[in-house]
């Protein structure tokens, strides 16, 4: 009886040792400002830039950067990006990329293409999303299936981003 | 379903440009224009033989280029 107690006592620790969070981690030189900096192949949209909050996309799932973010490199998945600043909040679509958190407290956001939402057109997205899903259901080619499957799903994507704001 | 395309061996690179080219068949007219420019790619192949050169043809994309 004795040892039995022992040994169900024994594993838990202080709960101070779990208390670490994600912000404690990368307490490196932090001015306790998050910067951006947001580039694409063909353009700079924004370099050093302070914000407040970054919301991305990721292939591990949607996440809300702030200052004294842990470092890591996350795969942006085609999806809404959302840069909120002290004068307010824009919102990009992002086809796809890497965003880079550094201990510095800078992100480093890298895509493929970026696109402002106002800037789709609803009737283009639906056209396209009805020929990639024909493209599916027409088979072919593993490869040509596969390349319908992912402009369904980048579609479904920016339907869903830009069906919201219209 | 994020990754269902590495099964039909397509690569990151080529996965990208299929996402980046259906964002921008998306877009209204007139931004469709000048974004759809930067999807074209080029490649020429040119077979040079005792210091003259061949005909040159187009390499097309994913095709291995002519043998002459």
């Amino acid at each position: 009886m004795f040892s039995a107690a022992r040994l169900l006592r024994a594993p838990v620790l202080p709960a101070r040792v779990f208390a670490r969070t994600y912000a404690a981690e990368a307490s490196g030189a932090s001015s306790g400002q998050l910067v951006l900096n947001f580039l694409l192949p063909h353009e700079v949209i924004c370099e050093k830039e302070a914000v407040n909050q970054v919301n991305i996309a990721s292939t591990s799932g949607d996440m809300g950067i702030l200052a004294d973010h842990v470092p890591t490199i996350q795969q942006l998945r085609p999806g809404v990006l959302e840069v909120i600043k002290a004068e307010g909040t824009q919102k990009w679509f992002v086809s796809g990329g890497f965003a880079i958190v550094n201990e510095d407290s800078s992100l480093n956001i890298n895509a493929v293409e970026a696109f402002k939402l106002d800037d789709f057109s609803p009737e283009a997205i639906r056209d396209n999303l009805a020929a990639a899903q024909r493209a599916v259901s027409a088979g072919g080619s593993e490869q040509e299936v596969a390349k319908a499957k992912i402009e369904v799903e980048v579609l479904e994507a920016l339907q869903a981003a830009v069906g919201k704001t219209a | 379903m994020a990754f269902s395309w590495k099964a039909a061996n397509i690569s990151y690179l080529q996965y990208s440009i299929v996402c980046a080219r259906a964002v921008r068949n998306s877009l209204k007219p007139d931004l469709r224009a000048i974004a759809q420019r930067r999807d074209e790619q080029g490649l020429k192949f040119q077979k040079w033989q005792g210091g003259k050169a061949g005909d040159s043809a187009p390499v097309e994309v994913n095709k291995p280029p002519a043998s002459s």
